[in-house]
């Protein structure tokens, strides 16, 4: 409340106009209307000011004569001397070449389009992008830049996300992108991770949309090599809002609700259905067996077979001629797993400015619950941005961000049968939930749901700071010296207790963990134009950036209470800390020579030690060139009528990624534990040294082609590259007799080259209509190289996913089933090596995580005061590996498990023609090819291609229909702007996958393992009303 | 301009001469070194990590290559490298067969180490009985590793000095089953001459006796029938060594009874073989009840002519039955039973009927003493010497039920494919295909059948 006060006094103090102003109209040269947002500059004070919504600008006491230059995105800049305050000033400005003079940030800089050569998708965050349901800034911009691949691991709010820009370009090390938000470069430690590989959290959850102006994707070398070792993989600039000077504070709340329900569920095979599939596997391994049923059950005893045959002949021995397969009761478990998940986005803001000084306030608070129960996902955050010109020749910034994200009651990982998910999906749906006294059951190695959902009780709190300092000196008017000082601090809390109904005897554990990024940015910057045609920029710089990770953890067993829920409580504790730290020095430079703004000219260079590197190596060079050609300022184009943009863009360059390499994994180190076999203490060879290990290279060319019709009212972009990545980091396996399975080496050599499209049109636009629409579209083909053996990995141990020379990774290693035969039922299987016999040299590739293309494309229209925005997303080509059918389309070979009712298509008599084979648990002659053995068991172990499938969607992300009230009429209750929207999210989709959601790909917080779904949370349907309110 | 050029130069000319300070880093919970054993205390260690490892290996690895396979227990989980095991469909790939193939040339890895650094340290607190003792316990370690590799893969490549960087590890083929068996002995023999002899207490450290008796299972394993009386006599007679009263006595907090010859011992800081697997999944304390006794063993134990006292084993709830061998849970303190005295008699039993010189009462009588201990009636000495062998083996069965080694029993008596259907080809299970892939020396050198 205190801070509300604060904000509106800020805002009235602002609104305060002096008598004697000097005041005037900013308008379009071409329509007359008037033109919002125009910077103009005092050229005697530098005093900046904005023309208001209305193009009104005002200039308290000025000295006459007053020189002021007017510059607005999209117009030509004026410079106009004034000699005394009239009535009527009016300014008209010229439309100018949109897309060219838009301003791009880049790496430490801001340029204008037309003289970079490199490949930058900027995506701002508007109105619109807000309307979506989700609560981080990564998965908005998912469909929206071409060539960046960005797939949510799981649909829980602030989960994980998975995100590539221009493919996978590394096997053993990170392929996640740099993230630098407003100059502070982010940690990207996972406030909660889980386990086998599946990530359940993303660490850029942690900033709120709402703060973001806009994000700029650098993707090709030209734009990275300036972050050397760390630009490999992409960098994401984050670009936060900041208020604009001389324009009146506004305060802006944004209030959302929502509700949110899954759009599919899992289809789970019935008592009676599970009970008949049962019966037909001992039926059929019975026979296969050559014996009678009643002898099979009699010697074997397989699971639940007296759920089956419960009945006693009269000498008291089973009676296996009569079943109770018709009387099964079925438990629905899925039904009580999910709920409508409800959502609240509150979010007050307050941006503007005076002469010398802007300024953005922001609050936030974001709940969002799972449609899974019963995790939740909160976030409070606060910031203030903030500009002063306190000298003439001096500015001084700070950005200042406080968040607190809470993650109540996150679920195990999605594969273990202790996950919530598991436990409701997996047992066999006649078994009871509770037992005759109300008790939880669990069956087979699976907990119960409902005790997981009812006595879950962990918590992760992350507490992030991120603050950057920053001064600007300018030396020379075309000369200007930049330090900046920034850290980002994360301060991961968590806890946990399972009580009496989760564990034997109650346990609990609590940790803490600091992770800490200093950085240190000193800047040189020089921008000159000489005689009108030549512009020259140059830009030297040093970083020094340290990243640190520290934590404390406990952890307690044996509790007497299970109300008491601390560590202390416990009668055995433990704890333990941990301390890692790596550190990094650059410096770099970076000239830019631009002819006639024809053709331009662009160098840098960055040189990077690491304390990562091993000795050897430590220090990596990156070079990068670009050049330019905006053709359409030639004479043979200038004057014409279609073409209005025609550039052609090309760059080169060498960058690195460190990202990936342990801070210590050079050094050789013998790990030593003090309390081992009998209590005394062990000492046992670590790792080997490594004093050659180093950054990963990566080459990469880019060409790219603008072309802008009709005053660019239609414009089109192509970038075509080329990426080559050499001494790739990989953990390879080493012969086992060394005693090692894996070394980290820089061996492996993996490409990615695609095609990025792109078009811009604004088809419609007058008084009353206007029609907005983007589309893109990318395709990327990602081969290995160069690897030095090939790798199995994927779905804990089971080697489906493999890394093979000349195949991208992410390929799936399976048995490829090619039919099932219709007289025996056997599934039958590729042969590849025609011995007759099926084994490990009969599995081969059958297709690929990668999508062939992927892209989004939007509408917005707008009809006086109504909008309406459409956004679809889509991919196409990429294969998924159903893990929840691989489990539960067994044949009656899991014994703990029960059946999906895709089970129920199995073959059942001679002519059935289907893709699931005959249902046996027959395990002789494992190695036969259309032999019961290798149904689902034998050499191919269900590792079959039959439960692969085609992801591919089309889903239409979000829908929104806005109405603004018109604002004669809101002004007069003191209002700026109203405008009421109902949003939803992934309203519609269109698949053939035949499991719940395509839009999976757990385990990939280890890059070479996506695509398998693991009965992840689906994507939500999200309902939302949301209101935006301008005073 | 000058000027700041001027500064830049200097802050840079600065920050380089202080940036390989700067750089380097060290991590803090781990010793940095390219060899880390250089006197008593480290010694200490190595060895001691090698009887941690040890246990770890017989605990993750161990039990489950010994029972999945066998027909004493199946596996109720979902984890396919079990359900592999249980079904005789042993791939290149599967978790168990590579994680347990790796896990002991790390172990020997580790005690080469031992052997090639600890003669070397020169340090007063280390006495040359002790750093004998040490010794003699890296080279056992090491041949009982080597003795998990043959029996489960057949020949191996013998490994014999420590790696010290990838580069030098050179060209080793397979060797054959018996140059692996000889390098065994050769390992025991060292061990038995650096070793003390047995004081009165210890099972769970490696004395004489453990060598002497792991020697006798060896050339059981390996044949040499006429080898195994002498060790298995040396431990049968040493009074330290007596078969407990009651079956479940060896079983019972705090272990170590006189049954156990070498037995690896937990505590709350090293824990032992978990009972929550064992365990069922209703009831207190709760379990993941993955491993289950096959109906089989169920009938067999409570079988009061068969199993007599080894019903034990067994226990109840609900319609279910579970193991209780490994019964502790938070912490699990249950040991691993390498060697009990009870497998000397059945070895020493099986040797008596196999050896060249017969000697089928001493082996009737050995087996008898185990019948009699599981309150089970002694056979008739009217047995033909084949049906005195068999009786063994299905005592065996029993008598080990719960412990590793049924599925290696089965193969070592050839009867893997008369009782599991398992043809001759999968006996062995197959080099990972890691290595096959990673190793030149491997090249065409995968165990038939796979």
């Amino acid at each position: 409340m205190n801070l509300l006060i604060l904000v509106l006094a800020l805002c009235f103090t602002s609104e305060v106009y002096s008598q004697s102003a000097f005041q005037g109209v900013v308008k379009n040269s071409n329509s007359g209307l008037p033109i919002a947002g125009v910077s103009i500059e005092n050229s005697n004070t530098k005093d900046a000011y904005v023309s208001d919504s209305q193009g009104n600008f005002t200039i308290q006491n000025p000295t006459f004569p007053i020189i002021l230059t007017f510059q607005s995105i999209g117009y030509k800049s004026e410079t106009k001397t004034f000699h005394q305050a009239n009535s009527n000033i009016e300014v008209s400005l010229e439309e100018e070449n949109q897309y060219l003079n838009e301003v791009v940030i880049t790496g430490y800089t801001t340029q204008q389009r037309k003289n970079i050569s490199g490949s930058i998708a900027t995506v701002q965050f508007n109105e619109q992008s807000q309307n979506q349901a989700d609560v981080d800034a990564l998965k908005l911009l998912q469909g929206k830049a071409p060539g960046v691949q960005i797939s949510s691991t799981s649909g829980s709010p602030g989960g994980g996300i998975s995100f590539l820009i221009r493919g996978n370009s590394s096997i053993g090390g990170s392929v996640e992108p740099l993230y630098v938000i407003d100059g502070v470069f982010i940690s990207t430690h996972l406030p909660v991770s889980g386990g086998g590989g599946n990530l359940l959290s993303n660490p850029i959850a942690d900033l709120n949309p709402s703060d973001i102006e806009s994000i700029s994707i650098l993707k090709d070398a030209n734009a990275t090599a300036i972050y050397g070792s760390q630009g490999s993989n992409g960098v994401v600039v984050i670009t936060t809002k900041r208020g604009r000077r001389n324009s009146p504070s506004r305060i802006n709340f944004h209030l959302k609700e929502g509700v949110s329900q899954a759009t599919n569920e899992w289809a789970i095979a019935s008592g009676t259905e599970s009970g008949q599939l049962l019966l037909e596997s001992w039926e059929n391994t019975a026979k296969d067996n050559g014996e009678s049923l009643s002898s099979y059950l009699n010697r074997e005893r397989p699971t639940h077979w007296n759920i089956v045959f419960p009945f006693s002949l009269p000498n008291g021995s089973p009676d296996f001629t009569q079943n109770n397969i018709q009387n099964l009761p079925t438990y629905d478990r899925v039904e009580s797993l999910f709920r409508s998940a409800v959502s609240q986005d509150y979010q007050v803001s307050v941006n503007g400015g005076n002469e010398k000084s802007n300024h953005y306030i922001g609050i936030g608070y974001s709940n969002q619950e799972s449609i899974v129960k019963p995790n939740n996902f909160s976030r409070f955050s606060g910031r203030v941005n903030y500009d002063n010109q306190i000298r003439e020749k001096l500015k001084v910034g700070v950005s200042f961000n406080l968040v607190r994200t809470g993650r109540e009651n996150v679920r195990n990982s999605d594969n273990d049968p202790t996950g919530i998910i598991g436990s409701a999906i997996f047992p066999r749906s006649f078994l009871p939930i509770y037992d005759e006294n109300g008790d939880y059951l669990n069956h087979a190695t699976f907990n119960n749901h409902l005790r997981l959902i009812e006595h879950l009780d962990n918590s992760y709190v992350t507490w992030r700071n991120t603050v950057n300092l920053n001064g600007e000196y300018t030396i020379l008017p075309s000369l200007k010296f930049r330090s900046s000082w920034s850290y980002d601090l994360s301060n991961h809390n968590s806890r946990s207790f399972s009580d009496f109904a989760l564990s034997n005897t109650g346990s609990a554990t609590a940790s803490n963990q600091i992770n800490q990024v200093f950085s240190g940015e000193q800047l040189l910057q020089f921008v000159e134009s000489f005689n009108v045609k030549h512009d020259v920029d140059v830009l030297l710089g040093n970083t020094l950036l340290i990243n640190q990770n520290q934590g404390l953890n406990s952890f307690g067993s044996q509790y007497i209470f299970d109300v008491l829920r601390e560590v202390s409580s416990a009668a055995n504790t433990g704890g333990g800390s941990f301390r890692s730290e790596s550190r990094l020095v650059s410096f770099f430079g970076k000239a830019g020579y631009t002819y006639d703004s024809k053709y331009a000219l662009e160098f840098s260079f960055r040189a990077d030690g690491s304390s990562r590197f091993g000795k050897n190596v430590q220090w990596g060079y990156f070079p990068a060139l670009g050049a330019t050609w905006n053709a359409h300022r030639e004479s043979f184009l200038q004057n014409s009528k279609q073409i209005s943009l025609l550039q052609l863009r090309a760059s080169y360059g060498i960058t690195g990624n460190q990202n990936g390499i342990g801070n210590y994994d050079a050094l050789a180190i013998w790990n030593s534990n003090a309390q081992a076999y009998l209590d005394d203490p062990s000492l046992t060879p670590g790792r080997l040294g490594n004093p050659n290990l180093t950054w990963e290279t990566t080459s990469q060319s880019n060409v790219g082609l603008d072309l802008g019709l009709f005053q660019n009212r239609l414009t089109f972009h192509l970038d075509a590259y080329y990426k080559y990545t050499k001494d790739g980091l990989q953990a390879v396996n080493v012969p086992s007799r060394s005693g090692y399975s894996t070394a980290i080496l820089n061996y492996s050599e993996i490409s990615n080259k695609g095609l990025e499209f792109q078009i811009l049109a604004t088809p419609v636009q007058n008084e009353n209509w206007s029609w907005t629409t983007s589309f893109n579209i990318s395709a990327n083909r990602n081969k290995i190289e160069k690897i030095p053996q090939e790798q199995t990995l994927g779905a804990t141990n089971r080697g489906t996913s493999i890394l093979r020379q000349g195949y991208p990774v992410n390929s799936f290693f399976l048995y490829k089933q090619l039919y099932v035969d219709p007289q025996t039922g056997n599934a039958v299987y590729d042969d590849v090596d025609n011995n007759g016999i099926i084994n490990y040299a009969d599995r081969q590739i059958v297709g690929s995580a990668e999508p062939d293309f992927q892209g989004g494309f939007t509408q917005y229209v707008t009809y006086k005061n109504f909008d309406l925005n459409v956004f679809f997303h889509f991919t196409k080509g990429n294969e998924v590996l159903n893990m929840q059918q691989y489990f539960m389309v067994h044949g009656g070979t899991q014994n703990g498990i029960g059946f999906d009712k895709r089970q129920l298509n199995r073959w059942q008599k001679p002519g059935d023609i289907t893709d699931i084979p005959r249902l046996t648990r027959f395990n002789r002659n494992p190695e036969l090819n259309n032999a019961p053995a290798n149904n689902y068991l034998g050499q191919v172990a269900s590792l079959s291609s039959r439960y692969l499938d085609d992801g591919s969607f089309l889903r239409l992300r979000n829908v929104a229909i806005g109405y603004t009230l018109p604002t004669q009429f809101t002004r007069r209750i003191g209002v700026e702007k109203l405008k009421a929207t109902i949003s939803a999210t992934n309203l519609w989709t269109l698949t053939s996958y035949k499991g719940v959601d395509p839009e999976v790909s757990a385990q990939s917080s280890n890059q070479n393992t996506a695509g398998y779904d693991w009965a992840t949370i689906p994507q939500p349907r999200t309902i939302e009303a949301i209101i935006n309110i301008t005073f | 301009m000058k000027k700041i050029s001027l500064y830049t130069l200097l802050f840079l000319s600065i920050c380089l001469a202080s940036c390989e300070k700067f750089l380097d880093l060290k991590p803090t919970n781990a010793l940095l070194s390219e060899n880390a054993i250089y006197d008593a205390k480290t010694s200490r260690a190595v060895v001691n990590a090698a009887y941690s490892n040890l246990k770890n290996y017989y605990i993750q690895y161990d039990l489950v290559l010994g029972l999945l396979p066998g027909d004493n227990i199946f596996f109720g989980g979902s984890q396919s490298q079990n359900i592999e095991l249980d079904n005789h469909a042993f791939t290149v790939t599967n978790s168990a067969i590579v994680g347990a193939y790796q896990a002991n040339y790390s172990l020997i890895n580790l005690v080469n180490w031992a052997i090639s650094e600890i003669p070397k340290v020169e340090d007063p607190q280390l006495s040359v009985a002790e750093k004998n003792k040490l010794l003699g316990e890296a080279h056992f370690i090491r041949a009982l590793a080597y003795f998990h590799l043959v029996r489960s893969w057949g020949g191996v490549q013998l490994q014999l000095q420590p790696t010290r960087d990838l580069n030098s590890l050179g060209d080793i083929p397979r060797s054959t089953a018996l140059e692996t068996y000889n390098q065994i002995f050769k390992d025991l023999k060292l061990a038995e001459d650096y070793l003390p002899n047995d004081d009165a207490s210890t099972r769970n450290r490696i004395q004489k006796s453990v060598v002497y008796g792991i020697r006798a299972k060896v050339n059981l394993y390996a044949g040499n029938y006429d080898q195994v009386e002498e060790d298995a006599n040396k431990v049968i007679e040493n009074p330290k060594y007596k078969l407990v009263t009651s079956y479940s006595d060896f079983f019972q907090v705090p272990f170590l009874s006189s049954e156990s010859v070498f037995e690896l011992s937990a505590t709350a800081n090293n824990t032992g073989v978990s009972a929550s697997p064992w365990l069922p999944s209703t009831g207190t304390p709760r379990g993941s009840y993955e491993f289950r006794p096959t109906q089989a063993l169920i009938d067999l134990v409570n079988n009061p002519e068969v199993g007599g006292e080894r019903s034990t084993l067994l226990g109840k709830r609900g319609d279910d039955y579970y193991g209780k061998l490994y019964h502790t849970l938070n912490p699990s303190l249950n040991s691993i039973y390498v060697l009990r005295i009870a497998d000397l008699y059945l070895i020493r039993a099986e040797a008596r009927i196999l050896a060249q010189n017969q000697n089928i009462s001493g082996a009737l009588t050995d087996v008898n003493l185990i019948r009699q201990r599981a309150q089970i009636s002694p056979l008739p000495e009217s047995l033909t010497a084949d049906e005195i062998l068999d009786a063994i083996h299905n005592e065996r069965r029993l008598e080990f039920a719960l412990e590793g080694d049924r599925w290696y029993d089965l193969v070592r008596t050839q009867k893997a494919e008369e009782v599991l259907g398992v043809q001759p080809n999968f006996w062995l299970f197959p080099i990972p295909q890691v290595d096959i892939l990673g190793d030149p020396s491997l090249k065409n050198s995968q165990n038939p059948g796979y």
